[in-house]
């Protein structure tokens, strides 16, 4: 849909004005974090909205070192990795199962699946951290791991599930008389063959278990996830903002690098989500 | 229906899946709908009291205003659906710069609320450095945050600048499949721009608008927590407090988990009827 007219073209080119504005506004966070975790308390203090003349490192020193970041950062790591990968083991075996295999109350089992989107956390705070109290599964890393497998799954299944109705059924044909070749199938064949699938998942659900706060604060509650400790830091009475910049530039540096890594697969996928489920 | 085999090796697939979903999702649900009958004094003692709990919320101020935030909140919702349609629009009418706006609008989308709101909360306290501007230039600092009158907006207006390039590409999506000779067709019979956008896209947008709204809704009502967490704490007094954050400060602060459960309850009745909508929305796409 080209635009015709040269009145059209000055029309459009006039209203990309205030559009770049907007997009400006979207970059000048990140400006403002990375300008301000540069400086020294004092000389933010000083000058709040200048450019950083003499910047500094020591920030980035503090926040590692002494506010902990370190082992918060090694926290959201495990986390996010232990539940992105049992989030893509679940729904692929779920969504092989529901797309190629034939079995009573397939259809049923598939839409409570999907129905318990309707269940956000919010929703069951109360009961689901008694819940994972009454399991033990409270202030461990596998606990949350758990957590977020629960609360991120439906999308996942469904997604796996639509990928692979997409496959001919063929391919488990001669093997549908013998579990243990079923099993084999599913890793021989099932997941090299989901591969897009779970890597638009992968990333995903990578940005959702790393970006995490509410469901980190109600499981973790003795060590902290990345995003725990960035809200603590800033709730300090007196915050060093400087600090907490460089602490938001350090929780925020693998997410920015994914985005623009896999801009394309994230936006995709999105977009697969939205319009097709 | 396939063989015993094939049966059993089947409901050992989604055993995990739905062993998750259930102990986590469901059960709790069951859980806190019988837990809203009841009310505790105490750490043990849990007593029934019938509709208490929802009698109770009805003289809570707290929770009158969260309602009345949430009803401010979906009053504005047809700006969180038209702005991003309008730039959608723009943009794939081949607006210079285009492509550089769709991978930039949708940046904060992909950062932590936790993270945009703690770098809001630095731009706009009363210290912070939009005042600092403003005053540089000349002007009366506004205390952004720290007002009941103006916090709210604020909060509303960070959650949308950090997704409207969400909706925005769904937006993208949805005008993809408009099709070119329709357009082309309305332009041969003389249409003007903005008679095309009106009779001949947006006809076509329908359900992906429809789509949209739903899940902003949705969002807006069960994704804000982090940015309230750390933007505003749900102040000043409870201007800026929506029912998740209510629930968040009566399960955490106060020992009153029949009282939360009961919150809880209203918003998942609110929750299921949008996602029954967006259910029916859904089916219909497919059915297209």
């Amino acid at each position: 849909m080209a635009i015709s007219g040269t009145r059209e073209k000055w029309l459009m080119r006039g209203l990309s004005v205030p559009m770049l504005l907007l997009a400006l506004t979207c970059l000048y966070p990140v400006f403002f974090a990375i300008n301000n975790a540069l400086k020294t308390d004092k000389d933010y203090i000083l000058n709040r909205f200048s450019i950083v003349t003499d910047p500094t490192l020591q920030n980035f020193v503090n926040a590692w070192t002494r506010s902990r970041l370190s082992e918060y950062f090694l926290n959201s790591v495990v986390v996010t990795v232990g539940a992105v990968a049992l989030l893509l083991a679940v729904s692929s075996l779920a969504g092989f199962a529901f797309a190629m295999l034939r079995f009573p109350y397939r259809k049923l089992l598939f839409i409570v699946i999907l129905a318990s989107l309707m269940i956000p956390v919010q929703v069951v705070l109360v009961p689901f951290y008694r819940t994972i109290v009454t399991l033990g599964l409270v202030n461990t890393r596998i606990g949350l791991i758990i957590s977020y497998t629960a609360f991120f799954l439906p999308f996942c299944v469904y997604l796996m599930t639509a990928f692979y109705s997409g496959l001919p059924r063929e391919l488990v044909e001669a093997a549908r008389m013998d579990g243990a070749k079923l099993i084999q199938i599913w890793w021989h064949v099932m997941l090299p063959l989901g591969k897009p699938a779970l890597i638009t998942l992968g990333i995903l659900n990578t940005l959702y278990c790393w970006n995490d706060v509410l469901i980190s604060l109600l499981v973790l509650q003795k060590e902290r996830t990345l995003m725990v400790g960035i809200a603590a830091l800033k709730g300090e009475y007196t915050t060093n903002i400087p600090l907490l910049m460089a602490g938001i530039v350090i929780a925020a540096a693998p997410i920015v690098i994914i985005y623009i890594i896999f801009q394309r697969r994230i936006v995709n996928g999105i977009a697969t989500g939205a319009v097709k489920g | 229906m396939g063989s015993p085999a094939e049966r059993r090796i089947a409901l050992l697939f989604i055993a995990p899946a739905l062993l998750l979903v259930a102990v986590f999702r469901i059960f709790p649900l069951l859980w806190g709908f019988v837990l809203s009958f009841f009310d505790s004094d105490g750490m043990t003692k849990l007593e029934f009291v019938g509709f208490g709990n929802y009698v109770a919320l009805a003289s809570d101020n707290a929770f009158r205003d969260s309602v009345e935030n949430t009803l401010i909140l979906i009053a504005t919702l047809p700006i969180w659906v038209a702005l991003p349609m309008l730039l959608a629009i723009l943009i794939h009418q081949g607006v210079p710069g285009g492509g550089f706006f769709r991978a930039v609008y949708f940046f904060p989308a992909v950062l932590s609320s936790v993270i945009i709101g703690s770098i809001f909360n630095m731009v706009l306290r009363y210290d912070g450095s939009l005042n600092a501007m403003l005053k540089a230039v000349g002007l009366v600092p506004v205390d952004w945050l720290g007002s009941g009158s103006t916090a709210l907006y604020v909060l509303f207006s960070v959650q949308l600048w950090s997704t409207f390039g969400m909706s925005l590409l769904i937006f993208l999506a949805g005008l993809s499949t408009v099709p070119t000779e329709l357009v082309e067709a309305a332009r041969l019979d003389g249409a003007k721009p903005m008679q095309i956008w009106w009779h001949v896209i947006i006809p076509v947008l329908r359900p992906i608008i429809e789509f949209v709204g739903v899940v902003t809704t949705i969002g807006a009502l069960t994704s804000m927590f982090g940015l309230i967490y750390v933007l505003t704490a749900g102040g000043p007094g409870t201007s800026t407090t929506l029912p998740e954050f209510l629930i968040w400060l009566e399960q955490g602060k106060m020992n009153r988990p029949g009282y939360a459960a009961a919150i809880s309850m209203l918003l998942f009745s609110l929750m299921a009827g949008l996602a029954y909508v967006q259910i029916r929305i859904m089916s219909k796409n497919a059915n297209l």
